[in-house]
């Protein structure tokens, strides 16, 4: 069997719902440069929690491209660095709240 | 004297966090599945921790502002930094498995949930207070 109880397809998809949570953070660090009174400050910041989104996406994509070898590569950097990534968007995240 | 232990076991855990099979190379490689299963604990920890920081940025964004000043502000930064805080543990709790599975070690165990769930408990209890005060009035 390739696949035994298809851990490898199950961590792809939690990969996956990781990234619909990080999606979601995301677009509400973002909504306050939306406002019609948004500043500079708050483009940055939209602009720099995009990045960080598009960096944990990636990240997921190629963690989930490396489950497809047999058997499946371990994670190894990915996840500090996804836990990184998330401290990051707390930062950020709280910038956005005292703007 | 103490001081340097302390940064050393610091540096140690954060090496750890970034490369736990090289920190150093101890025992064996476990079966590819339960290393599998540690990391999807790691990622349910994680979204975990993105629904704390999705809270926090919600109740900055959609709550009224409160009776008390700031103090929805306060709410959103303290479920911003529970949310890092989770995610923290999370990248330590999974490199401190990884490396007790190669050891063949007893897995470490964690009073972590536990002390999150007091904390979503009393957070929940004080809103609950604050609804009931408001109905009341």
């Amino acid at each position: 069997m390739r696949d035994p109880g298809a851990s490898a397809e199950r961590t792809g998809l939690a990969w996956r719902r990781t990234g619909l949570s990080a999606t979601a953070v995301g677009l509400l660090a973002a909504r306050p440069a939306f406002h019609p009174d948004a500043g500079a400050p708050a483009w940055l910041l939209a602009a720099l929690a995009m990045a960080v989104w598009v960096a944990m996406i990636a990240l997921g994509y190629r963690r989930s491209r490396a489950l497809h070898t047999s058997p499946p590569q371990p994670g190894r950097r990915a996840i500090p660095a996804y836990a990184m990534l998330t401290v990051a968007l707390v930062t950020l995240g709280g910038l956005v709240v005292m703007l | 004297m103490t001081a340097a232990v302390n940064n050393q076991r610091v540096l140690g855990a954060l090496r750890q966090w970034f490369d736990p099979e090289k920190q150093p190379t101890v025992g064996r490689t476990p079966d590819y599945r339960f290393s599998l299963a540690n990391e999807r604990t790691f990622l349910a920890w994680i979204r975990t921790g993105l629904a704390l920081i999705a809270g926090g940025l919600a109740c900055a964004q959609f709550l009224p502002p409160l009776p008390v000043q700031h103090l929805r502000e306060i709410i959103a930064i303290a479920l911003l930094l529970l949310g890092g805080v989770v995610a923290l543990r999370a990248v330590d709790h999974w490199a401190r498995t990884e490396r007790a599975m190669r050891l063949g070690e007893e897995l470490p165990g964690s009073k972590f949930p536990a002390i999150l769930a007091i904390a979503v408990a009393v957070g929940a209890a004080l809103l609950t207070v604050a609804v009931l005060i408001k109905a009341a009035r």
